[in-house]
C-alpha cells in the first residue's frame, strides 16, 4: 500500500515525455502518448468544426423558406457535417484512445509499430486538412457523407466537390488500416505477463474487435471508392449508368463498409463506459465472459446486416427477410451489454462524477437509439421512415446519446491521467446536463418530423406541413447543445493549468492504467508488470474484496509463476529505489518514477523521427495531384503526383534503413 | 448524490405520455403528411407492424429505464466507506436477459416477414398501372392504359407531370423509373416509400380504399442533388367517374382552342360504372373551363388566388363526392391547404403586369419562330412542332394545380416568373433563364436584349393557360 501514498505531480505535458517539448518534439514524436494527445486535440477541433456545420443546417431549419444558406450551401453543409463527424470527429476521438489507453491497459511501453502510427496521425490530420480545404475554394462535397452514385458520377457532378471527397476518404483510409494493423499488433504480441486475453481491460477488448471491423470494412469502401475515382478521373464505366450500370454495385459496395462502420464508432465508446461504470460503481463489469461475447457477436453479425440501410431499392420479399431478421438478431448481443451496465451498478456504490454521468447517459439514451433502430429493422415499417427525420432522430441517438456521451465521459474519465489534473467537476455538471437536455430537445423531436413526413436532406421545406414546431423545437436543442459545448471547451482549456493535481489514481479504478503516475512518463511502466486478474490495482488496494476471485488457472490465488518466468527476460525488470517490499506477492509494480528518463533507468526507448511526418506529406501531395487531372492540367498533375511519390518513397525509405532504438 | 434522478424521471415518463399525445394528433389535420392515415391497405398493414413495434418498443423503454433510474438512485454512493461486494456475474440472469429479448424480436419477426410478403406480392393484373419516370427533380407520370392515336397514327400516352390522379377503391400499380440519378417516390399518407434506381425497373401499389375525394403530398425521399427538397407532387384521390372524365380529357389534343366540356361530361356519365354508389349529380361550383381564353386579363385565370382565398378550414379527406360536368381537374376551390404550395419568390423578379398576352401569338412564337427554345425540350400532344421529352409534358399545363415540381402555384405571376428566370426559382434547374436582361445564376451573366421580352413571355403564358 505505501506505494501508491504520495502521488508524483509532474507538470502536465512537459516532464511527462521526457522533458522535452516544444513544435519539434510534436512534430517528430513516435510516443503513443503524445500522439494520442494530438489526435484528441484534432478531433475536438474538428468536433467542433461538425458542430458549428450543424448549427448552421438547423438555423436554414429552423422555420420554413429560410435563406441562411442556399440549397447548394446546404448540401455542402450537410455532406461535410456527416463525413467530419464521422471521419474527422468521432473515429479520430476513438483513435485518440487507443492509442492513449490501449498500452497502458495492457501493460506496454508503446504500441508495436510506433513510426507507423505517427504517420497514421499524421495522414489523418492532412486528410483533414485537404478534404476541409475544399470550402476555401468553395467547392466541399456535396454528394451526402454516402455519395450514391450516379449522383456522385462525373455526369452529374462535375466539379472538384466529389474529387475531394473520394480522395479525402482513401487518405483516411490509409490512416485507419494502418492504425488498426498496429493497435492488432500491440494487443496480441505486448500484452503484460500474465495478462491473457481475458484479464484485458473491457476498453482494450472492445478496442481489439473495433481494429478487426476496420481491418475488415475498409478495404470494401476503398474498392468502392477506387471505382469511383476511376470513373471520374480515368473513363472507367464502374457506375456510369449510360454505359448500362447497376447503381445498387455502389449501395451494396458502401454498406458493407457502413455498417460496421456504425459499430466501429459505437464499440470504443461502449468500452469506455465499461471502464468508468465499474469504477464508480466499486464493482468489476457484470459478466466480463459475455461482455466481450456481445462485443465480438455485435462486430460479426454487423457484417450481415448491410442491406437494411437499403429496403427501399427493391431487394425482394427473401432479401428484406434475411436483412430484418439479421438486423433484428443483433439487438440481443446489445441488449446484454445494456442490461450488464445496468447490473454492474446494481448492488454497487455509484458515484456521480461528470464522467459517470456521462455513462449512465449512454446506458439511458442508446437504449432509445436501440428501439428506435429494431423499429426500422422491420421492412416494411422501415418504407414509412427510412430517408425520413425519423433515422435522423435514431441515428444521432446512438452517435450522439451513445458514441459522443461515451467519449465525453472517457475524456472526464482519463483526462487526469493525460495531464495529471483533474477537469473541473462543475463546469463538467453544467456541460453534462446542457448536453443531456439540449441533445434530447434536438433530437427527439426528429422521431416526429419524420413520421410527420418530413424527407431528410432537404435544404427547405414549406409552411402548412406539421413541422415547424419540431424543427423549431430541435433549432433551439441546439443551441443548448452549443451552449454545453463551451462550458467543455472552457473546462478543457482552464484545467490544462488550473485543475486540481489528479495524483495516480484519482477514481480508485481497477485496471493498470491507474497505476502508474499522471501523466505517465515516457516509459509508461519503469518496470513491467505482472498480472493475475482482471483488477490488478482493487487486487491490491482492497484485496479483501478480491479473494474470492481465483486468480489463475493453477489456484495459486495471487502468483502466476508460470506466467511471470516466462516473461522477466523480455519485460526488462529494471530494479528502482523504493520498491514494494513484496511486488510478487500482489503482482503489480507500482513505482514513483518521480522525473527519471528512460535514459536514467536504461529502458530502450524509440527515437523520435520526422519521417513519418514527411512521409505522410508525400502521400497527400501525390493523391492531391489527381485534382488537377479535372483542371485539364495534366503534365501539373502529373509532376505533383510524381513528386508526391518521390518524397513518400525517399523518407519510407530512410524510415526503413534507421533502427527504430539506439542500440543496446 | 440524486441530482441525476429529479430530472430523468418525469422525463423518462412523459416520453411515451408524448408519443401517445402526438400519435392521437397525427391523424389531424394540423399534421398532413403523417405516415399514420390508414388511407390504403399498405399504411393500414405497416401501421399495425408500427403498432407492435410501439407497444413493445415502449415497453422495452419503460422498462429499461426505470430500471436504470432505479438502479442509481438504490446504489447511490451513501459513504465513502462503502466497500460493495464484487459480483463477477450471474449465470441465470445473463441467460434470461438474452432469452426474452429473442422472444420479443421474435414476436416482431413473424408480422414483419408477413407483411413483406403480403406487400410485395405481384399486383392483381386489373390494377391501375402508371409509370412513374423521376427527373432532376420533377415527376412524369404516365398511364399506359390511357392512350389516344394522332391523326398522324402516333400513339400518345396519357401523361401528366408532378400531378397524379388516382381513382378511390381501384388498386394503383406504380412502376418506378428514373432517367437520371436515384429518387424515391413517397407518399406518406399512402403508403411507404420505393426507390427509383437507374437501369432498375421497381413497383409499388396499393389501393386509396378508406380515402374520399382530396389532395395529398407527394415528395422525392432520396437526395437526388441541389434542388431535391424542391421535388414534390401533388395526388388526388377522385371518384372513379372523375377519375375517367379526367382521362378522356387528358387524351385530348392540346386543339388550340380548348376543350369542350359538353365531351367530356359525356363520358363521365358514361364510364361511371365503378364504384360510385352516390353519384351525386349536385352541381357544386361550376368548375371554370374557359372555352374562349383568348379573352380575359393575365390575372383572370390565377388558380392560385382563388386557392388562397379558400384557405383554411378544409376538411382534409372529408371532401364531399362530387361529380362535375365536364370535369378536367381537382376543383381549385376544394384544395386543402397543404397541398397548395407556399414557397415565397425569390426577391427582385418581376414583371410588367399590365401586359395581355395572346395565346395565337404565344403559340406562334414558340413554334414557328422557335422562341423561348421551348420545342427543345417540351411535349404538347396534338402540337407537331412540340415532341421533346426533356421537360414536363405541357399539353394540359393549365390543368394543373402547381408548376416548377410542386413548389410554386399555377398562375399567372408564377408561370410567367418561371419563364423569365427559372433557375432563381429553383436552384439548379434545367430550365434555362430567358428573360431578357435577366441574372443566370448557372452561367453568372446577364441574359442579353435577345432574350424574351415581358410581352413575349405573357403571349407564351397566353398559350400556356389556354392549354386546359
Amino acid at each position: 500500500m505505501a506505494t501508491m501514498a504520495a502521488p508524483t505531480a509532474l507538470r502536465p505535458h512537459t516532464d511527462a515525455y521526457g522533458g522535452e517539448s516544444g513544435i519539434w518534439a510534436w512534430l517528430t514524436t513516435v510516443d503513443h502518448k503524445r500522439i494520442g494527445t494530438l489526435y484528441l486535440f484534432t478531433s475536438l477541433f474538428f468536433f467542433i468544426v461538425g458542430g458549428l456545420e450543424a448549427g448552421l443546417i438547423r438555423l436554414q431549419l429552423a422555420g420554413p423558406n429560410k435563406h441562411v444558406l442556399s440549397a447548394e450551401a446546404y448540401n455542402q453543409m450537410f455532406t461535410m457535417h456527416g463525413t467530419t463527424m464521422i471521419f474527422l470527429a468521432i473515429m479520430p476521438l476513438s483513435a485518440a484512445f487507443f492509442n492513449y489507453l490501449i498500452p497502458l491497459q495492457i501493460g506496454a511501453r508503446d504500441v508495436a509499430f510506433p513510426r507507423l502510427n505517427a504517420f497514421s496521425y499524421w495522414v489523418y490530420l492532412f486528410g483533414a486538412m485537404f478534404m476541409n480545404f475544399s470550402w476555401f475554394i468553395g467547392a466541399a462535397p456535396n454528394g451526402g457523407w454516402f455519395g450514391y452514385a450516379p449522383l456522385t458520377t462525373m455526369q452529374f457532378s462535375p466539379g472538384l466537390n466529389i474529387d475531394f471527397w473520394v480522395i479525402g476518404l482513401q487518405i483516411l483510409g490509409v490512416s485507419s488500416l494502418a492504425a488498426a494493423f498496429n493497435f492488432i499488433t500491440t494487443i496480441v504480441n505486448m500484452r503484460a505477463p500474465g495478462m491473457n486475453l481475458m484479464r484485458m481491460g473491457m476498453f482494450t477488448w472492445n478496442a481489439f474487435v473495433v481494429q478487426f471491423l476496420l481491418v475488415l470494412a475498409f478495404p470494401v469502401i476503398t474498392i468502392a471508392l477506387v471505382f469511383l475515382q476511376f470513373d471520374r478521373f480515368f473513363g472507367t464505366n464502374f457506375y456510369t449508368i449510360a454505359a448500362g450500370a447497376d447503381p445498387l454495385l455502389w449501395q451494396h459496395l458502401f454498406w458493407v463498409f457502413g455498417h460496421p462502420e456504425v459499430y466501429i464508432l459505437i464499440l470504443p465508446a461502449f468500452g469506455l463506459v465499461s471502464e468508468i461504470i465499474p469504477a464508480f460503481s466499486r464493482k468489476p463489469i457484470f459478466g466480463y465472459p459475455v461482455m466481450v461475447y456481445a462485443t465480438m457477436l455485435i462486430a460479426f453479425l454487423g457484417f450481415g446486416v448491410w442491406a437494411h440501410h437499403m429496403f427501399a431499392v427493391g431487394m425482394g420479399p427473401i432479401g428484406d427477410t434475411v436483412f430484418g431478421v439479421t438486423t433484428l438478431l443483433i439487438a440481443i448481443p446489445t441488449g446484454v451489454k445494456i442490461f450488464n451496465w445496468i447490473f454492474t451498478m446494481w448492488g454497487g456504490s455509484i458515484r456521480f462524477t461528470t464522467a459517470m454521468k456521462f455513462a449512465v447517459g449512454l446506458v439511458g439514451l442508446f437504449t432509445i437509439g436501440g428501439i428506435s433502430g429494431v423499429m426500422h429493422a422491420s421492412p416494411p415499417a422501415d418504407l414509412q421512415q427510412t430517408d425520413t427525420y425519423f433515422i435522423v432522430a435514431h441515428f444521432h441517438y446512438v452517435l450522439f446519446g451513445g458514441s459522443m456521451m461515451g467519449i465525453f465521459g472517457g475524456i472526464y474519465f482519463y483526462y487526469p491521467k493525460m495531464t495529471g489534473r483533474l477537469l473541473s467537476e462543475k463546469l463538467g455538471n453544467w456541460h453534462f446536463w446542457l448536453t443531456f437536455i439540449g441533445m434530447n430537445v434536438t433530437f427527439f423531436p426528429m422521431h416526429f418530423s419524420g413520421l410527420l413526413g418530413m424527407p431528410r436532406r432537404i435544404y427547405t421545406y414549406e409552411a402548412g406541413q406539421g413541422w415547424e414546431t419540431f424543427n423549431k423545437l430541435s433549432t433551439y436543442g441546439t443551441g443548448v447543445l452549443i451552449i454545453g459545448t463551451l462550458f467543455f471547451v472552457y473546462n478543457f482549456f482552464r484545467s490544462f493549468s488550473n485543475g486540481a493535481i489528479a495524483g495516480n489514481d484519482p477514481w480508485g479504478g481497477g485496471t493498470l492504467e491507474w497505476s502508474i503516475p499522471s501523466p505517465p512518463p515516457e516509459f509508461n511502466f519503469a518496470r513491467i508488470p505482472r498480472i493475475t486478474s482482471r483488477y490488478p490495482m482493487w487486487d491490491m488496494k482492497t484485496p479483501a474484496l478480491t479473494a474470492e476471485v481465483p486468480h489463475t488457472a493453477n489456484g495459486d490465488k495471487r502468483l502466476d509463476i508460470d506466467v511471470a518466468g516466462k516473461h522477466t527476460a523480455e519485460g526488462h525488470p529494471v530494479p528502482i529505489g523504493n520498491e514494494p517490499k513484496q511486488p510478487a506477492e500482489s503482482g503489480m509494480h507500482v513505482e514513483h518514477a518521480t522525473g527519471e528518463s528512460a535514459k536514467d533507468l536504461g529502458i530502450p526507448m524509440p527515437n523520435p523521427t520526422i519521417k513519418p511526418l514527411i512521409c505522410a506529406a508525400g502521400l497527400i501531395t501525390m493523391f492531391s495531384g489527381l485534382l488537377f487531372i479535372h483542371e485539364d492540367k495534366l503534365p501539373l498533375a502529373l509532376t505533383i503526383m510524381m513528386g508526391g511519390a518521390l518524397i513518400m518513397v525517399v523518407s519510407l525509405y530512410g524510415w526503413l534503413l534507421t533502427p527504430l532504438e539506439d542500440a543496446h | 448524490m440524486p441530482v441525476p434522478t429529479r430530472l430523468r424521471r418525469p422525463l423518462a415518463a412523459a416520453l411515451p405520455a408524448l408519443i401517445a399525445v402526438a400519435l392521437t394528433a397525427c391523424n389531424n389535420a394540423q399534421y398532413p403528411n403523417s405516415v399514420f392515415h390508414d388511407h390504403t391497405e399498405f399504411n393500414r398493414q405497416v401501421g399495425h407492424l408500427f403498432d407492435i413495434l410501439l407497444w413493445l418498443g415502449g415497453f422495452v423503454f419503460i422498462f429499461v429505464e426505470t430500471l436504470l433510474l432505479y438502479t442509481i438512485w438504490k446504489y447511490r454512493r451513501k459513504s465513502e466507506n462503502d466497500r460493495p461486494k464484487h459480483v463477477h456475474g450471474n449465470t441465470t440472469l445473463e441467460i434470461l436477459w438474452t432469452a426474452i429479448p429473442a422472444v420479443i424480436l421474435a414476436i416482431i419477426a413473424v408480422p414483419t416477414v408477413q407483411t413483406i410478403f403480403k406487400t410485395q406480392a405481384v399486383a392483381s393484373a386489373d390494377a391501375l398501372q402508371v409509370e412513374v419516370w423521376g427527373h432532376q427533380w420533377w415527376w412524369e407520370f404516365r398511364y399506359p392504359q390511357y392512350t389516344t392515336t394522332e391523326a398522324s397514327g402516333k400513339i400518345d400516352t396519357l401523361t401528366t407531370a408532378n400531378e397524379l390522379y388516382l381513382p378511390v377503391g381501384r388498386k394503383v400499380n406504380f412502376k418506378l423509373q428514373t432517367i437520371d440519378v436515384l429518387h424515391s417516390f413517397w407518399i406518406p399518407q399512402m403508403g411507404g416509400k420505393r426507390d427509383l434506381i437507374t437501369n432498375h425497373v421497381n413497383y409499388l401499389w396499393f389501393t386509396p380504399d378508406s380515402v374520399g375525394e382530396g389532395a395529398w403530398n407527394g415528395f422525392c425521399a432520396e437526395f437526388c442533388g441541389t434542388s431535391h427538397a424542391n421535388m414534390h407532387f401533388k395526388v388526388f384521390t377522385v371518384t372513379p367517374p372523375n377519375f375517367d372524365a379526367w382521362t378522356k380529357h387528358q387524351l385530348t389534343m392540346a386543339a388550340f382552342g380548348a376543350v369542350a366540356p359538353a365531351v367530356a361530361a359525356a363520358s363521365a356519365v358514361d364510364t361511371s360504372k365503378r364504384g360510385a354508389q352516390t353519384p351525386q349529380s349536385q352541381p357544386g361550383p361550376s368548375q371554370v373551363v374557359q372555352t374562349t381564353p383568348t379573352t380575359g386579363s393575365p390575372n383572370a385565370a390565377a388558380p392560385g388566388t382563388v386557392a388562397a382565398a379558400s384557405i383554411g378550414g378544409q376538411p382534409m379527406s372529408a371532401t364531399p363526392v362530387v361529380q362535375q360536368a365536364g370535369y378536367v381537374a381537382f376543383p381549385h376551390d376544394k384544395l386543402p391547404r397543404h397541398v397548395i404550395p407556399q414557397t415565397p419568390l425569390p426577391a427582385g423578379l418581376a414583371y410588367n403586369e399590365s401586359l395581355k398576352g395572346d395565346p395565337q401569338r404565344g403559340l406562334d412564337f414558340m413554334t414557328k419562330q422557335m422562341g423561348g427554345g421551348c420545342i427543345g425540350c417540351h411535349a404538347i400532344a396534338g402540337n407537331p412542332m412540340m415532341k421533346a421529352l426533356v421537360g414536363p409534358n405541357l399539353t394540359h399545363v393549365a390543368s394543373r394545380t402547381t408548376i416548377a415540381g410542386g413548389i410554386y402555384p399555377n398562375d399567372t405571376k408564377h408561370l410567367t416568373l418561371w419563364i423569365k428566370n427559372a433557375r432563381r426559382m429553383k436552384p439548379g434547374v434545367i430550365m434555362p433563364t430567358l428573360g431578357a436582361g435577366e441574372y443566370d445564376p448557372v452561367t453568372k451573366t446577364n441574359i442579353p436584349k435577345t432574350g424574351l421580352n415581358d410581352q413575349q413571355i405573357a403571349d407564351i403564358v397566353a398559350y400556356l393557360q389556354a392549354l386546359k
